[in-house]
């Protein structure tokens, strides 16, 4: 997660017209408290029991945890873009996935 | 020789695992949507983290193993 911390302005626009949601099965407090440490300005889902992760394909029946797997959900609600996995410390991953973003965002919404 | 040449360039260096567990939804899907108990840095959420509440934004969904894992 601190990559995505660390590439927050730049790749998800602040946070402006795009919404991340990190989503693990850890339970929401666990999740809290990890992201007041570590500073993190995401919005996490805890999604115990991976009822989430299981619709996506996301989800480790081995390991019984979600895979890094990333979706980009477009406005219309359409996925737009998958990284399966996304490798999350591998920069070039950020460039696709900014790629991708840029392609849905209104032309204007960059503009500070 | 050229078989076998032609046989081998279709293995790939190093076969990846096939991921056990369902295969993840392919671009074009519509996303499921999902209603989860949320967190920030701030703390818990009072409602349900849900996709739909965020129809016309685009949404990044990242799923990771745990927390307080690196990566």
């Amino acid at each position: 997660m601190n990559a995505y911390r660390d590439k927050y302005a730049q790749v998800f626009n602040d946070g402006r017209k795009v919404v991340l949601i990190a989503i693990s099965a850890d339970v929401d407090t666990a999740l809290a408290s990890w992201a007041r440490d570590a500073d993190y300005p995401v919005l996490f889902g805890s999604d115990t029991g991976s009822a989430v992760g299981k619709a996506y394909g996301a989800y480790n029946a081995q390991y019984k945890l979600d895979n890094r797997n990333l979706f980009v959900v477009a406005p219309d609600g359409k996925i737009a873009y998958r990284a399966t996995p996304f490798r999350e410390i591998d920069p070039t991953s950020y460039t696709d996935l900014g790629a991708a973003i840029s392609k849905l965002m209104p032309a204007d919404s960059t503009a500070r | 020789m050229t078989l076998v040449l032609a046989a081998l360039m279709q293995q790939p260096a190093a076969p990846p695992a096939p991921p056990p567990g369902p295969a993840a939804l392919e671009v074009g899907a519509v996303a499921p949507d999902f209603a989860i108990p949320g967190a920030t840095r701030y703390g818990t959420l009072k409602n349900p983290v849900r996709l739909s509440d965020y129809k016309g934004k685009t949404v990044v969904l990242a799923f990771f193993f745990k927390a307080r894992t690196k990566g």
